[in-house]
């Protein structure tokens, strides 16, 4: 059992049809069958693969990992599979810069926390550039190509294979050696497997498989051969359905339970009861006074530390969703009852209704007609505020579409389909809920 | 009907007494008394601001008491013990502005109450809608939504929408203000109908000819206090009083 990276492209990431490839997965099935041993593999996250480990759930981590002092006091690793490294790359277009001297007033972007960023700030001062820092390899090669940023640096293997797969870039520069990849297990355990990693990889490297394996990801730029829209399009609209399907799902099951909590604290709102009405004034006021991602890093990183029991994302991402669209939904339904004529309380109260009863069949169903619209809108801020749960990690449709062009660098028409997907979802939920507007609320 | 302006022997529908009624520092209602008996019909009419329509809402508690005593059938609304929806059953009320159910049919309207307040099922509830709109002339707009219907129409059937629990007290307040002069007609004859029918009823009112035609009785209220009560040819034809001489000589 070996526990991997979700996506880093080219030693760990999923191609057009969902499979596990890459550098480190190509190496480990080759090694497991030449040492005759069964791998299973887990695509859990970097950081949570290493907890996997240190826990006993893997056996082994093979994520791209560099070899590092403070690691080894934790874990064995294998003989060193990889050499990295920095390097610069600039648009292919651009002739205007072959070396660093050429930077000089210039910004260039590197990734956050990465060798690359330490290099390029190493180096600033001395050729007069600054050092912006992205989140993702794909938004900093977009950063290039669109000239906002002169250049890039990043990991050697990282880059390549990005130029490989018509990012768009080429390099310029000699690679900056940097640190060794190593497969880890955890410390004085497993090392059977150890050593057959170390005899596998050896025999690897002596019978050219290795390099076999390197130049398929690494290969000659301009190697893949650039596919049409078309072809990206039905490559990646699986994927791009099964991040819509999560939307529609996490949203929808969010908005019932911001219905209710929005009746809920709508009623407090106009209750005669001071502490009621306090309850559900802070509810609004905390809800609606803080953005969405706070309440998304919150529930899924915060709580669990707070309380020591793991939290699905499912129940992170409709706790961030429900609670947020509850507090306006509160308002909505506050404005949709104050909006009723008195009168019409007044005479049902005449009948010898009471209270609820009044409130049921007289004033409840004209604030809803009134509250419609509203609503309708605020489904829909919903759904597309459900992107930002990709924060998280939460498998939604512009996720889906990260994950997809982290892979083939097509940013702009991967973002255009995302785009025509979300507009195509919410115009039809627009006509379906008028549908039933008209039906219910004639 | 003036023989009945005084029928001691007839037994007391509703009592009020000592009734007071602020909005915050603002008293409206500065103690009133009054006795309405069983079957008479008294019209409450004074200036804009005298306190007749809080008055008429007291009778019902739409407006909590802020003192004294209003008795309906033995039931102190004073007191907080008393079921007012049991007691409501058993008074109707019209509003100035119809306040019908826009979102239910005519006939929906008038069954409301009693369906839902298990008086009767929904088959015998429509039938008696039916009967009521038949009373008020409407029959034909069971089905009709009170957005198609005309002004007089809607108070028509906000009239037999009160009747629907087949109340033993009626409280008209200004039925008449908000139609157009030519609907005022048809729901005064519909209200006249019900008050030779014998039904208690309480109206306030701007409607000086109708209240001294239909009225057993007429109270003169000016600034939260009743000035002048009795006859309707007393109060109109030989005013006592001179705030009621110079209300009635700005209104005849």
């Amino acid at each position: 059992m070996i526990g991997t990276d979700t996506t880093f492209a080219p030693f760990e990431f999923r191609d057009s049809s969902g499979e596990l490839t890459g550098i480190d997965m190509d190496l480990i099935r080759a090694i497991a069958e030449s040492q005759g041993f069964e791998v299973e593999i887990r695509s859990l996250g970097f950081n949570a693969a290493l907890q996997a480990l240190s826990s006993n759930q893997v056996d082994g981590v093979i994520a791209g990992m560099s070899i590092t002092d403070e690691r080894k006091q934790i874990y064995d690793f294998s003989d060193p599979y990889f050499e990295s490294g920095v390097q610069m790359a600039v648009d292919q277009d651009d002739t205007g810069i072959t070396g660093y001297p050429d930077l000089a007033g210039k910004t260039v972007v590197a990734k956050t926390g990465s060798e690359g960023e330490a290099y390029a700030k190493s180096i600033a001062e001395q050729y007069g550039f600054t050092v912006k820092s992205l989140d993702q390899s794909a938004t900093m090669y977009e950063a290039v190509k669109s000239g906002n940023a002169a250049a890039v640096f990043d990991d050697y293997p990282v880059l390549a294979y990005g130029v490989a797969q018509n990012n768009g870039l080429k390099t310029v520069t000699d690679k900056v050696p940097g640190g060794s990849y190593g497969f880890a297990v955890n410390k004085g355990q497993n090392q059977d497997l150890l050593a057959a990693f170390n005899t596998g990889l050896a025999q690897l490297k002596a019978s050219g498989e290795y390099q076999a394996i390197l130049d398929k990801y690494l290969a000659a730029p301009q190697a893949a051969e650039r596919s049409s829209f078309w072809d990206l399009l039905t490559s990646s609209f699986p994927a791009l359905m099964k991040g819509l399907r999560n939307t529609m799902i996490v949203t929808g099951i969010s908005f019932v339970v911001a219905m209710v909590l929005g009746l809920l604290f709508g009623f407090f709102k106009i209750s005669t009861s001071r502490i009621l009405r306090g309850i559900a004034t802070v509810f609004v006021a905390i809800f609606r006074g803080t953005p969405l991602l706070v309440w998304a890093f919150f529930f899924y990183f915060g709580v669990p530390q707070l309380t020591g029991q793991p939290i699905s994302l499912w129940v992170a991402g409709v706790l961030t969703l429900s609670l947020n669209s509850g507090a306006y939904i509160t308002e909505i339904v506050r404005g949709g009852i104050q909006s009723v004529d008195p009168g019409q309380l007044e005479a049902s109260r005449s009948l010898g209704l009471g209270y609820g009863k009044s409130m049921q069949r007289v004033v409840v169903p004209q604030a809803f007609k009134i509250m419609t619209p509203s609503l309708i809108n605020q489904l829909i801020i919903m759904l597309k505020d459900s992107s930002l749960l990709l924060a998280i990690g939460f498998a939604e449709l512009l996720y889906q579409g990260q994950q997809i062009y982290a892979q083939n660098f097509r940013i702009t028409e991967t973002l255009f389909i995302v785009a025509v997907i979300y507009f195509v979802a919410i115009m039809a939920l627009t006509w379906l809920a008028n549908v039933a507007d008209r039906r219910f609320n004639k | 009907m003036s023989e009945s302006t005084a029928l001691p022997e007839r037994a007391s529908k509703i009592t009020v007494t000592g009734l007071r009624k602020s909005f915050g520092t603002n008293e409206v209602l500065k103690g009133i008394d009054a006795v309405v008996a069983e079957g008479e019909v008294v019209c409450v009419i004074g200036p804009s601001g005298s306190g007749k329509s809080t008055f008429l809402r007291c009778l019902n508690k739409l407006e909590d008491l802020t003192a004294g005593h209003v008795v309906v059938d033995g039931f102190d609304l004073a007191d907080p013990k008393v079921d007012i929806n049991e007691v409501r059953r058993h008074i109707g009320m019209v509003f100035q502005h119809f306040n019908l159910f826009p979102h239910m049919t005519v006939a929906e309207n008038i069954m409301l109450a009693p369906v839902e307040l298990k008086k009767a099922g929904k088959e015998q509830a429509r039938e008696q809608a039916l009967a009521l709109l038949e009373k008020v002339g409407l029959r034909e707009k069971a089905d009709a939504r009170p957005a198609s219907l005309s002004g007089g129409q809607k108070q028509r059937v906000a009239i037999a929408r009160a009747l629907a629990m087949n109340p033993g007290i009626m409280l008209f307040d200004e039925a008449t203000s908000a139609l157009d002069p030519e609907m005022v007609g048809e729901v005064l004859q519909v209200i006249k109908d019900l008050a030779r029918s014998g039904m208690t009823m309480v109206l306030v009112t701007h409607e000086m000819g109708f209240a001294r035609e239909v009225a057993d009785r007429v109270i003169f209220m000016a600034d939260g206090v009743v000035c002048e009560e009795g006859a309707p040819e007393d109060v109109f034809g030989n005013p006592t009083q001179p705030r009621l001489r110079e209300f009635l000589s700005k209104v005849l």
